[in-house]
């Protein structure tokens, strides 16, 4: 038996060591499959989308059919946008759990369609849904510092240290070897159940070894702070005690406190605001001239500015065209919502760099697509649907077409886009 | 008058497993060795006596290379354990007083794991079941010869008493086949049958040519089972005594001398006539 095994039947005696190990395989073995249900869930609710809509259409076109008024067509029909999980998306839900994976949009004004949910920055929030990323980032540190709090001074209190001390084999090679099997235990307890996870999820391979490697990475940043700590020969209830205070002030306090300074250094409006605005800016549009409101629109949209006069009496144009203002009138704070974000995104992964938690989760949402930079990917990709929605039907209200059944086959249809374009 | 600060008998030579020449050892201001001489020859037992604080844990400290020394030399078969340690430590099997192993394996697993940490017993064994055999059955021969009753070999070491310890300690040692064992108070806590039972291992173990320091408390144990009775006192040895054949100490007389050393270790006033006094005849 060599020395590793030695280690490993040692280690193996140690009733609470083990128990320790075999809970952190249960909670990551738990959060994978909170995880696999969860997106399971989302990726049904999106299969389901194609049979729905089907069913909707057809009642719209039944009811339009009588008037062939694109219009009614344009008013009454929704159309479905997804954001399809990623195949790690299991593994880190990330903004999954607070903003919206499927929007069903009308070609009336977007923005208060979009801004139905708000986006936080979710790197410095507090732990939200059960999954991988959470026992990884958060409970596994308490692991390591339960197996390694006492790596020496454990030995010290047991009498032992000076008899392992006096042998060949003993002082720090012992040391090194038992961090490394321990290191090696953590990352067997997490990797191997996700390992499992991603592949009967249909993970990339490389995507498997980026996240089978971020764990020991982050585990030897705990380690080496046990280590650290290990050395400066206190006894083993102040080692534990000194862990797991840092343990509070690196993932759970600064964190917070940076995500306080870092929405102080970077005011940005709520989404509700902005779709505030622009619903006040729709309701204006009842009270003031129907001319100035077309003349309004036609200035932003020239390629409409053909269109046959507005009649006395209601047409769907003048609608869809304060609709269209009101998009228009909050354009400049959409910008500036946007760009926040984005200045706060970056200052979080910044912030990666300094505290590790934050930085796993960066790169662990980055790469399952859960992130604010996949949540605004959506967001672009449902403006980008909507400009063609509009467009299609602003083709049949301004220049008086009707609206047949059969158009309703040549909808523009949204698509989600390739997951490989991911880059981190 | 310059104090007797060596052990160097006219046997002594350079080949000694443990030789300590002129060491002086220092933590901070506090001189805890000084200049202290020492020398002991293959198969051979020296006992190291003295008052808390006189020196004695720190030549073991010095020994097993945990303590860098202000000057003099330290050699351990003729390494220098504070520049080699472990080639030092190869050549060594160290008791601390209170032979703490691990409770939650049994004593053939403990020896096997210390065998192991030792570079020695499992990793030299031939592969497969048959090595594993020979490997418990070297185990167990050495747990035997320790005087481990055959019933204990394979029970956690949660219930052992400090004597069934020692022996598991001590089988270590006999397979280790070292030629230098080092004992801190390896008597202390023994009732009187285990420290003869203990004191008759030693004899055996130095039967195989051993070189044996034990530092102790025990005057009676030392004088039982020891060739040389060193006493120090304040860093150095203030007095010696040696046996050969079957006659041993004066009891008497080297407790007297124990009582001197500690009164002055006491009082911390060492004047040279105390030193010199109480010359006790072997």
């Amino acid at each position: 038996m060599n020395l590793w095994m030695q280690e490993w039947r040692l280690f193996s005696r140690q009733r609470l060591a083990m128990m320790a190990l075999a809970l952190l395989a249960l909670l990551t073995s738990a959060a994978l499959a909170a995880g696999i249900v969860e997106v399971s869930r989302q990726r049904a609710a999106i299969a389901a989308i194609p049979a729905a809509q089907a069913e909707d259409i057809a009642a719209v076109a039944a009811y339009v059919d009588r008037t062939k008024d694109a219009g009614s067509a344009a008013y009454y029909s929704f159309h479905p946008t997804w954001d399809a999980p990623a195949p790690l998306a299991f593994a880190a839900l990330g903004m999954r759990d607070v903003a919206p994976y499927i929007l069903r949009v009308r070609a009336l004004g977007l923005e208060a369609q979009i801004y139905d949910g708000d986006i936080f920055n979710p790197e410095l929030a507090l732990p939200g849904r059960f999954d991988f990323a959470f026992v990884l980032v958060f409970l596994a540190p308490l692991f390591v510092i339960a197996l390694f709090y006492d790596l020496v001074s454990g030995e010290r209190e047991a009498g032992r240290l000076r008899t392992l001390d006096a042998l060949p084999n003993g002082g720090r090679a012992l040391w090194r070897r038992r961090s490394a099997l321990r290191l090696a235990l953590l990352w067997a307890a997490l990797g191997i159940p996700f390992g499992i996870a991603a592949l009967i999820e249909g993970v990339a391979g490389s995507t498997i070894a980026i996240v089978l490697a971020l764990i020991p990475a982050y585990l030897l940043f705990w380690v080496a702070l046990a280590v650290f700590v290990g050395r400066l020969r206190w006894n083993s209830v102040t080692n534990a005690a000194t862990l797991a205070a840092t343990w509070l002030v690196l993932v759970l306090i600064a964190p917070t406190l940076a995500n306080v300074a870092i929405n102080t250094a970077i005011p940005v409006d709520q989404g509700a605001e902005i779709a505030l605005a622009q619903r006040e800016a729709v309701n204006r549009a009842w009270d003031i001239p129907r001319e100035d409101t077309m003349r309004r629109f036609y200035a932003g949209h020239p390629e409409w500015a053909d269109s046959a006069p507005l009649g006395p009496d209601f047409h769907y144009k003048w609608y869809f065209a304060f609709h269209q203002n009101g998009d228009d009138s909050v354009h400049d704070r959409v910008r500036a919502y946007r760009s926040g974000l984005e200045a706060r995104d970056a200052a979080g992964r910044a912030l990666g760099w300094v505290l590790p938690s934050v930085g796993v989760q960066a790169l662990l949402t980055r790469l399952a697509e859960t992130d604010l930079t996949a949540q605004l990917g959506y967001q672009d990709r449902i403006r980008d649907f909507h400009r063609r929605l509009r467009a299609f039907y602003y083709g049949y209200l301004f220049q008086a077409r009707p609206f047949e059944r059969g158009d309703f086959g040549r909808l523009p249809r949204y698509q989600q886009y390739s997951f490989s374009d991911v880059r981190i | 008058m310059t104090p007797p600060s060596s052990l160097m008998t006219p046997s002594s030579s350079v080949t000694d497993p443990i030789r300590i020449d002129d060491l002086t050892l220092a933590y901070g201001a506090h001189r805890v060795l000084d200049r202290l001489s020492l020398a002991v020859p293959a198969g051979s037992i020296t006992a190291l006596l003295g008052g808390n604080g006189a020196g004695k844990s720190t030549t073991l400290s010095a020994l097993l290379g945990f303590t860098r020394a202000q000057s003099g030399m330290v050699a351990v078969c003729g390494i220098d354990p504070a520049a080699n340690p472990d080639e030092a430590r190869r050549r060594i099997a160290y008791l601390p007083e209170n032979v703490a192993l691990y409770e939650h394996l049994s004593a053939v697993e403990n020896v096997d794991y210390l065998l192991a940490l030792s570079g020695q017993g499992a990793g030299q064994q031939p592969a497969g079941r048959s090595g594993h055999h020979r490997n418990r059955t070297a185990i167990t021969d050495a747990l035997a010869a320790a005087g481990l009753q055959d019933r204990a070999w394979d029970q956690r070491l949660g219930g052992f008493s400090k004597g069934m310890r020692q022996k598991v300690a001590i089988a270590v040692a006999l397979l280790r086949q070292v030629p230098v064992l080092l004992l801190d108070e390896p008597t202390s806590g023994l009732d009187p049958r285990a420290t003869a039972d203990f004191n008759a291992l030693l004899v055996a173990v130095r039967a195989r040519g051993t070189a044996v320091l034990m530092v102790t408390h025990d005057l009676l144990s030392a004088a039982d089972v020891a060739d040389r009775i060193a006493f120090l006192e304040a860093g150095r040895v203030a007095h010696e005594v040696t046996a050969s054949g079957p006659e041993r100490f004066d009891v008497r007389a080297l407790h007297a001398r124990f009582q001197a050393v500690g009164a002055q270790m006491s009082d911390g006033q060492v004047s040279d006539a105390q030193e010199n006094s109480g010359q006790v005849a072997a």
